[in-house]
């Protein structure tokens, strides 16, 4: 009997072994790392991540690649480009195996858990010298409440002005020549236009997000990054408004589940009278719905606070990488002024480098609509600001847009709703 | 001559045992069994199977453990996290999310079981005839089966959308337009609706191979003493089939349970309106993924989901057992 288990109990063994060996290297993925000194000779070869580019600016990215390595020689980039869907889910798969690449593209809300495991270069010890080079306030876009440092370069800004359809606005009884620049106003049209159609023409496709709540004059954070305060009493003000419009069908049905997509395409339909776009979107009106580009409205985004919403991307370097100087230095040539300007004129994106505002490219007009946007867009990018804090995280958004949903239906009051959503963002904020 | 019958007996008893035991045969010298070929005769039949074991290993059981473990952890996606007992489990007492993620699995294990069970039976009835151009019926009744069901997804979502087919249909002849996208009850039975509308042609083929194995005498003998078709269908396809029924029963409330795609393509990624649609498994992908993931906690989820499920299944059976005994 003893003869026949000891064969099986050494097979067994051998397949247990044959199991847990290979995943035993999985582990955290702390391979010791690279250091934080980024003085040392650029050379090696490093990993370059980006998020959703490839499909329309491969030569620009190779390009970039090349001059790189032209100027630093003995360099070598990997260049990997990510798709847009599930982005975070990838990054944090990569991170938690320990083969997150060497730069990285982020926006500032997937810099902070990154920072916080260690994982994200603080700039201010490694790269401090290039901070001059700049927008302030990009420059501060990728520090973390909480925590010293900053940990990603500024790249490209966005911002964009609101659409409006004419047509829905005129049929309406309403001057489509004076769209609402106040949010009373836009509140008033919509329920004007609501009440003129029947409710078969929504204003608005989207409940109020956490940028909404900013851009209204709601202050978000408190100043430690503690905690959210969401729920004052202008928050709650701006949910009741919503509220109303909702009820009186100003505010599309399918709203509680919306899409940025989704609202795009309802706004394509003229099923609703307004959308936030950019200077990308009319390229889209103009091919894709020709009726409404001839309807097309273009007005600033509203806001209270007199500072629009602008959304950053940045370039972080990984802290396990081994090649730290080069990673510092491609990261930054891939923000510099230059890289950013030549992009920028690819793609109605905002440089964040200091000065590059002021090229002629974003302030001369040429009598085109996508320039009208893009000098109207570069002006109010100096002053904007990104609402979205950079501690809120995805589930907090679903926590948020759930509460907004409970409000909207009439299942708790606005002022309910809001201190649930954010006594559940907090709880979120502690676990993080 | 001895010893030749003493070693031609052993193949013969193992292979009336069945089992891999090893005899221990004397040598002619007298110096007690002999070990070398005969003790690796059991190792070959694991050496094959230890490619499979490897890969149920590292893809099923490493994870099954690895979620078991970190089911009692507080692990998040970037932090390794501590050993925090049953709080996870008491966290999920008190998670209303979790309720409503276990209501929606479970009412739709209730909707959609019981039209999976008996639609799929009646349509393989139904194609089951040989007559010109079945084929193509067939086919068509599976086609929704391969297809892919993100375009499955959208295109359902199309038509239900408030200004999409449906509502266009339902405008024109009076009844007025319905929330199949807004409305909290009315999304679930939408997404119900396309689960069983895609099902239908698998479990149909399953029928029909069951089907194929009721012996037409029955039929025959049925319709001579005089009953009708409704007669025949209870009291001989029914139970030729109930085993076939018991199967499409365990199958598909399994996978009614552990619904995500066609909930999360229509009701979009907060689960409907306030949440109010998301399911079970929905719930493990929204906290337990990105960067703040809550992977502990998400665990914690993915186990009662196992349970449950390991449930429905020991219910299903135990029930055919019963109509057996």
């Amino acid at each position: 009997m003893r003869i026949s288990r000891n064969p099986r109990r050494a097979v067994a063994a051998g397949a247990v072994l044959a199991v847990l060996l290979p995943l035993s290297a999985c582990g955290d993925g702390d391979d010791g790392g690279g250091s934080t000194d980024a003085s040392g000779k650029v050379e090696g070869e490093i990993t370059f991540q980006t998020w959703n580019l490839k499909a329309n600016f491969k030569s620009y990215f190779e390009g970039v690649v090349d001059g790189f390595e032209k100027k630093y020689p003995g360099t070598k980039v990997r260049w990997i480009d990510q798709p847009g869907e599930g982005y975070a889910d990838k990054i944090s798969a990569d991170a938690a195996a320990g083969t997150l690449p060497d730069v990285v593209n982020v926006s500032p809300d997937l810099v902070a858990p990154l920072a916080k495991a260690g994982l994200a270069l603080d700039l201010d010890k490694s790269a401090s010298k290039y901070e001059k080079e700049y927008l302030p306030g990009a420059w501060k876009s990728h520090q973390i409440p909480g925590m010293d440092g900053t940990y990603a370069f500024p790249w490209y800004l966005n911002t964009g002005p609101l659409f409006y359809n004419k047509r829905l606005f005129k049929d309406a009884g309403l001057d489509e020549n004076k769209p609402p620049t106040t949010y009373d106003e836009l509140f008033d049209d919509a329920l004007e236009l609501a009440d003129k159609s029947d409710g078969k023409v929504a204003t608005l496709a989207n409940v109020p997000t956490i940028e909404d709540f900013g851009r209204y004059g709601v202050p978000l954070m408190n100043k430690e990054g503690t905690g959210f305060t969401f729920n004052d009493a202008k928050g709650v003000e701006l949910l009741a408004k919503y509220k109303k419009l909702y009820d009186a069908k100003a505010l599309d049905g399918q709203a509680l589940t919306a899409t940025p997509e989704s609202t795009g395409k309802k706004f394509l339909t003229e099923a609703v009278a307004m959308n936030p776009g950019s200077a990308l979107d009319l390229e889209k009106f103009k091919k894709d719905a020709p009726r409404l580009y001839k309807n097309i409205g273009i007005t600033p985004q509203i806001s209270s606070t007199g500072k629009d919403n602008m959304y950053v991307m940045g370039v972080m370097v990984n802290t396990k990488t081994k090649q730290t100087p080069a990673a510092v230095a491609f990261a930054h040539y891939v923000t510099d002024a230059q890289r950013q300007m030549e992009f920028a004129k690819k793609v109605a994106i905002f440089p964040s480098t200091e000065g590059s505002l002021d090229d002629p490219y974003f302030t001369e007009q040429d009598g085109k609509d996508e320039t009208r946007v893009r000098v109207a867009a570069a002006k109010s990018i100096k002053t904007a600001v990104n609402y979205t804090p950079v501690l809120f995280s995805e589930q907090m958004k679903v926590e948020l847009r759930n509460s907004v949903a409970k409000a909207l239906q009439g299942k708790q009051s606005p002022k309910e709703a809001l201190d649930n959503a954010v006594k559940n963002c907090d709880r979120l904020l502690q676990q993080s | 001559m001895k010893s030749t019958t003493a070693s031609q007996a052993a193949p013969t008893d193992l292979a009336t045992t069945g089992t891999a035991r090893v005899r221990k045969e004397p040598r002619p010298d007298g110096r007690g069994p002999r070990r070398g070929i005969r003790r690796q005769l059991p190792t070959s039949p694991w050496l094959f199977a230890a490619p499979g074991l490897a890969i149920v290993g590292i893809f099923i059981l490493y994870p099954f453990l690895s979620t078991l473990n970190n089911a009692f952890t507080d692990k998040r996606t970037l932090i390794e996290g501590d050993y925090v007992g049953f709080a996870n489990f008491q966290e999920l007492w008190h998670d209303e999310m979790f309720w409503i993620g276990l209501r929606n699995s479970t009412l739709y294990v209730l909707g959609v079981v019981p039209a999976l069970v008996i639609l799929p039976l009646l349509l393989a009835m139904l194609v089951q005839k040989h007559i010109p151009g079945i084929t193509f019926f067939r086919s068509a009744f599976y086609t929704p089966v391969v297809a892919s069901i993100v375009v499955v997804g959208l295109i359902w979502v199309w038509m239900l959308d408030e200004r999409g087919l449906v509502n266009a249909l339902l405008e024109a002849v009076g009844v007025g337009k319905a929330g199949f996208l807004s409305d909290q009850w009315l999304l679930l039975l939408s997404a119900m609706t396309v689960t069983v509308w895609k099902g239908l042609g698998y479990y149909m083929i399953i029928y029909l191979a069951a089907l194929a194995n009721v012996p037409r005498e029955l039929h025959e003998a049925a319709a001579v003493d005089g009953a009708g078709a409704v007669r025949r269908f209870f009291s001989v396809t029914v139970p030729a089939v109930r085993s076939t029924m018991v199967l499409v029963a365990a199958l598909s409330s399994v996978a009614a349970f552990k619904v995500f795609s066609e909930v999360y393509l229509m009701a979009g990624p907060t689960g409907g309106p306030a949440g109010e649609d998301t399911t079970l498994v929905m719930l493990v992908q929204r906290v337990g993924t990105g960067l703040t993931g809550r992977v502990g906690y998400a665990s914690a989820i993915s186990v009662v989901v196992f349970v449950v499920t390991v449930a429905l299944m020991l219910l299903v059976l135990r029930a055919d057992r019963k109509e057996d005994a």
